[in-house]
């Protein structure tokens, strides 16, 4: 009988620059053509054990490693890097960073080039790729003008071409919207039907499950909590830790008996001026490129939490950038408070909106916390004998205290987002607009702020609620929208397909599914529940209206 | 910001060459020209006339160059002014102190100060510029077509073929496929920073705090980048870069006929020039008859 | 950090040369079309920090790549052709600031910042010097206007840009692989 295509036993291992061990005594064995799920809550080792089976560990990382990883039974640290590279296909978490080549063929054929494989050979590998994915029309392309979805894909066939008999998958779909998501998942169940071992890294349990994993490891600071399949409800895992299906944390909460308290009802809407105005605009980026925006109409009133919905690349931070006045109308305005964008400065806007952008890293600069958070204030003039105060507030809002004389750049990337939030505070602004505010991150980190930044509700005592008359946020998790949202605006085909309260909007799947954005099992037990609810709620505050 | 690579496919002349030929014969008129350190504008006028015939072979639009063509003049002139102020002695603008007619002389004074002279122009310094400008050309307009007449994705193979390692070749692609996305990295951290009031028109004070005004642009692409890199050799790494010797797909470039006339031709020009220059002493710079009588 | 040899070249070197070459072309073109501070006829190209920056964290081989390659990318992207004396002068700035790399432990340390800096200006020095140089038999130039009208000001203006922003750089830098750790 051929050797088992993974073989892991009591695994340890720790970076020679940390104290804890960043591995415990993992053990695990993988069959041909299994799909296993790796879940489990930030710096808990996923990447840590993905790179003690690639090899990186112990070829790149330094540390201490005991331990076997056997491949097809031999020992990891043994094999030569030509080798290794073919037996395992590592899929990273970023495709911007995965991609070497310019242009699509090249990326493909890199691998193979670099095993010196003939010319011939390694074509048709590229073909072979190509074919499987379905990608042969992007075969002459540029890399860099491709939808993140399209370069997730192009990155795979990159590692496909090298035939690797395992895939290691290390949270290949963030910054997806959820139907490509959906597909890419769909191709790695179709790859572990054709006889590859696949591994998945993905903290989004919820959405992993529907590439139908045949078992799921969950590992909590470096061990292995539960080890098994997936159809019964496994009591190991913390439904606050990992996102899991909705009436999977109903049960869980029921059998715990965990007391949830039903989260305060969202501020209603205040009627009343709105603060901005989007009227008939439309935009393009240059005269010979199309139009993203088309006759969009749109006004954002105190007490607003909006979520928008939409597509990759169909223009939603094009449609915030205008907001801030970063981007002008090709026709068509906006006005802020009553005053057109054109005739004012980004500064001046900042004063009244603040705009997060995605990437923490895009922006944090300074040698410490308390001087980033200083920057927003001191450009917009303010006095300087309140900034101290305004900065320690945000600070405390984003729960970083105790941080300030820390380097942001060397914080972890759930802190460092909380810190360019916090930066964005600071300034004072009335609105807060956020794009993608919980990419990347982990599930209980982001709970946690969204929870601290939608507490807008009438009784709720935060200096957010005292100062932020609306928030708006982009994002491609739909539950966000559900939990968070007293106003859902889905954007597609150039402009606003919906906008109303969550409950309107949402509950026309079909809408959902032509702008790609799919329902969740959170969406559907709210939408069966409504009748007794009368709004939508989180998971947890469910269980008490399901018998 | 899109750093729109400005390559468009053509059928031309220039665009069927190899583009190995290409850099070679780029390479021989420039250190034809350099190296026996040609000053006669017998050899360097048909060369700037076969330079110029290259380049409108390369037929790029107007409108692609219309913002280069300017500031390559101001540089020439630049050039010529400064080195017509403080041309001295040594080197091969020396030849501008050749006793030679006076035809004015321009005043010259450093702002702010006491400091300045008289500087002479004689028929030999016009000549001289004349010359420069002429050979300067020469070398320019051979490289200005490059950037829009050779694909992006050929350099790496090119370089290769040309000899040079799997490494360094494959540094010259990586180079190329990070370059748009630095450029745009960089225009979201300018927006960023826009958002939180930073205006770059505003800096303000002496040059040491506005430089230092330039650290939220520049610190967060930077570092960025360095983070980028780590995750870029770990993916490198895992497809088994060098492993072994690479294969280069594309690296099939094959020399025609045209491209052996072009190398030809390449190697005519560098071997003629050493063999005019240092064989029979043709090339000194001297300032020719008929421009010595339009001052007469 | 890094107690690899400095004259290493693999894939870090691979990584990180284009990295600095794509970075230093960018950056090096934004101040081609903006021009920024300037004194006298000294321009600022801030850009030089950067160089001198990826010289010092990734050694000599990474200096010459992103100076040589970085630069000509720089003058490719305004169009204005190829200057093979200055990118070459850009590459020895790099590789000379990189011989300091194996010296350096910790970015924040002052000691250590001030030593990079010098080989940051010895660096700028001998890099500008070739390509002034150079020019006379480029250019035709002779040797006052090589030395007066184009050594000493692009010597002051990689001076000044470095010894204000490489210490910024680094001290970000010390952050950055503290988190990274490897
Ligand atoms: N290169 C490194 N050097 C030192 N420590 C590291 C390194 N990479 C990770 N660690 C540490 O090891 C632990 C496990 O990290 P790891 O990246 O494996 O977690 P993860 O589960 O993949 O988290 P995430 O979901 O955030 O990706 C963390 O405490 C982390 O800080
Ligand atoms: N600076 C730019 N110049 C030209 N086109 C651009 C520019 N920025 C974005 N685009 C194009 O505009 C379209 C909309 O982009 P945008 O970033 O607004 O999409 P998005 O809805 O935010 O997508 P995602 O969900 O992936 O973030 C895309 O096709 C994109 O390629
Ligand atoms: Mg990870
Ligand atoms: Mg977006």
């Amino acid at each position: 009988m051929p050797d088992k295509p993974l073989v892991i036993d009591g695994l340890t291992f720790k970076y020679k620059t940390r104290p804890e061990l960043a591995l415990d005594n993992v053990s695990l064995e993988l069959k041909q053509g299994e799909l296993l799920l790796i879940a489990g809550s930030s710096g808990c080792g996923k990447t840590t054990l993905a790179r003690c089976i690639n090899g990186l560990i112990p070829r790149s990382y330094r540390g201490e490693r005991s331990g076997k990883v056997l491949l097809h039974g031999r020992e990891v640290a043994d094999l030569q890097i030509p080798e290794m590279a073919q037996v395992v296909g590592t899929l990273l978490q970023d495709p911007e960073r995965q991609i070497v080549a310019s242009n699509v063929f090249n990326e493909i054929a890199f691998g193979p080039e670099n095993l010196g494989l003939p010319r011939q050979e390694i074509v048709s590998r590229v073909n072979q790729a190509l074919k499987r994915l379905n990608l042969e029309y992007l075969r002459e392309r540029e890399t860099f003008n491709l939808s993140g979805g399209e370069k997730q894909k192009v990155a795979l066939a990159g590692v496909l071409a090298m035939n690797p008999s395992i895939l290691l998958l290390d949270e290949p779909l963030a910054s997806l919207d959820p139907a490509s998501a959906h597909e890419a998942l769909e191709v790695f169940r179709s790859l572990a039907d054709e006889g590859k071992t696949v591994i998945l890294v993905e903290h989004r349990v919820e959405d992993a499950i529907s590439a139908k994993p045949d078992r799921m490891l969950y590992m909590e600071e470096g061990k292995v909590k539960y080890l098994g399949g997936i159809q019964s409800l496994p009591k190991e895992i913390d439904h606050t830790k990992v996102k899991l299906p909705a009436p999977w944390v109903v049960q869980r909460v029921k059998a715990l008996d965990v007391i949830t308290e039903e989260p305060p009802r969202p501020r209603t809407k205040e009627q009343g001026e709105p603060l901005v105005i989007f009227e008939d605009v439309s935009f393009q980026y240059d005269t010979d490129l199309p139009f993203i925006l088309k006759d969009v109409n749109l006004k954002i009133y105190p007490g607003d939490l909006i979520a928008v919905l939409g597509p990759n690349g169909a223009g939603k931070s094009t449609l915030v950038k205008h907001a801030i006045g970063l981007l002008k109308p090709t026709r068509g305005r906006i006005l802020i408070e009553g005053q057109d964008t054109r005739k004012m400065s980004v500064a001046q806007i900042a004063h009244v909106l603040g705009y997060v952008f995605q990437s923490p890293t895009h922006m944090l600069y300074a040698p410490t916390v308390q001087e980033e958070l200083e920057f927003g204030p001191k450009n917009l003039e303010y006095d300087p004998l309140l900034i101290p105060k305004f900065v320690d507030e945000s600070l405390s809002t984003v729960n970083l205290n105790g941080f300030a004389e820390y380097p942001p750049l060397g914080l972890s990337f759930g802190q460092q987002k909380r810190t360019t939030i916090a930066a964005v505070l600071a300034m004072r602004s009335k609105i807060l607009i956020m794009d993608e505010p919980t990419a990347g991150q982990d599930f209980a980190n982001y709970t946690h702020f969204m929870n601290t930044l939608c507490d807008v509700s009438e009784d709720a005592q935060s200096i957010l609620s005292a100062n932020f008359s609306a928030t708006l946020f982009i994002t491609h998790d739909l539950d966000l929208a559900v939990t968070y949202a007293n106003s859902v605006l889905l954007f597609g085909d150039k402009h606003i397909v919906a906008d109303g309260t969550p409950e309107d909007v949402l509950k026309d799947e079909e809408l959902l599914l032509n702008y790609r954005v799919r329902p969740t099992s959170l969406l559907h037990l709210n939408l069966s529940l409504t009748a007794k609810t009368g709004r939508f709620l989180p998971a947890e505050s469910l269980a008490a209206y399901v018998s | 910001m899109l750093v729109t690579w400005k390559y468009r496919p053509r059928k031309t002349f220039i665009q069927s060459l190899d583009p190995r030929t290409r850099l070679i014969f780029f390479f021989a008129v420039i250190l034809g020209l350099t190296i026996p350190e040609i000053w006669d504008y017998r050899i360097i006028f048909p060369l700037f006339a076969l330079s110029l015939t290259l380049y409108f072979l390369a037929r790029i639009e107007w409108k692609d160059v219309k913002r280069v063509w300017p500031y390559i003049f101001v540089l020439l002139f630049f050039i010529v002014g400064l080195n017509g102020l403080l041309s001295g002695r040594g080197g091969p603008s020396s030849v501008t102190n050749l006793p030679s007619p006076v035809v004015f002389t321009v005043p010259f004074k450093i702002p702010f100060t006491d400091i300045g002279w008289d500087v002479p122009i004689t028929i030999s310094k016009m000549w001289f510029a004349i010359t420069q400008m002429l050979r300067m050309l020469t070398m320019a307009i051979l490289a200005i077509p490059i950037p829009y007449t050779m694909d992006p994705n050929i350099y790496g193979t090119a370089f290769r073929q040309l000899g040079a390692s799997d490494k360094f070749s494959f540094t010259m692609d990586l180079a190329f496929r990070f370059l748009p996305t630095f450029a745009r990295d960089f225009s979201i951290t300018m927006d960023a920073q826009r958002a939180r009031g930073y205006e770059m028109e505003k800096l303000k004070g002496g040059i040491t705090s506005r430089l230092r005004r330039l650290a939220p642009l520049i610190i967060p692409v930077v570092m960025q980048s360095t983070v980028t890199g780590e995750e870029v050799v770990d993916a490198m790494d895992l497809r088994a870069f060098g492993a072994t010797q690479r294969t280069w797909v594309k690296a099939d470039l094959r020399y025609g006929p045209r491209d052996y006339f072009m190398l030809g031709l390449a190697a005519t020009i560098f071997i003629g020039c050493c063999v005019l220059k240092w064989g029979f002493g043709i090339g000194e710079y001297f300032v020719p008859e008929f421009f010595l009588n339009l001052f007469s | 950090m890094n107690n690899s040899s400095a004259w290493e070249f693999g894939t870090r070197q691979v990584v990180y040369g284009a990295i600095g070459a794509a970075l230093y072309g960018v950056l090096s073109w934004v101040t081609n079309i903006f021009p920024l501070p300037a004194a006298g006829n000294v321009t600022f190209r801030p850009a030089v920090a950067v160089l001198i920056f990826f010289g010092v964290a990734y050694g000599p081989w990474v200096g010459l790549l992103a100076g040589f390659i970085g630069n000509t990318l720089g003058d490719a992207l305004s169009g204005w052709g190829f200057y093979w004396n200055w990118s070459l002068g850009n590459g020895l700035m790099g590789l000379v600031a990189g011989l300091v790399m194996s010296q350096i432990k910790d970015f924040r340390a002052q000691g250590d910042i001030i030593k990079a800096v010098i080989y940051g200006l010895v660096g700028i020095a001998v890099g500008m010097l070739f390509a002034s140089l150079t020019e006379m038999f480029v250019g035709g130039i002779d040797i006052n206007t090589a030395l007066v009208g184009y050594f000493v000001p692009a010597f002051i203006g990689n001076a000044i840009v470095t010894v204000v922003l490489l210490p910024i750089l680094m001290i970000a830098f010390a952050a950055v692989a503290s988190r990274r750790g490897r």
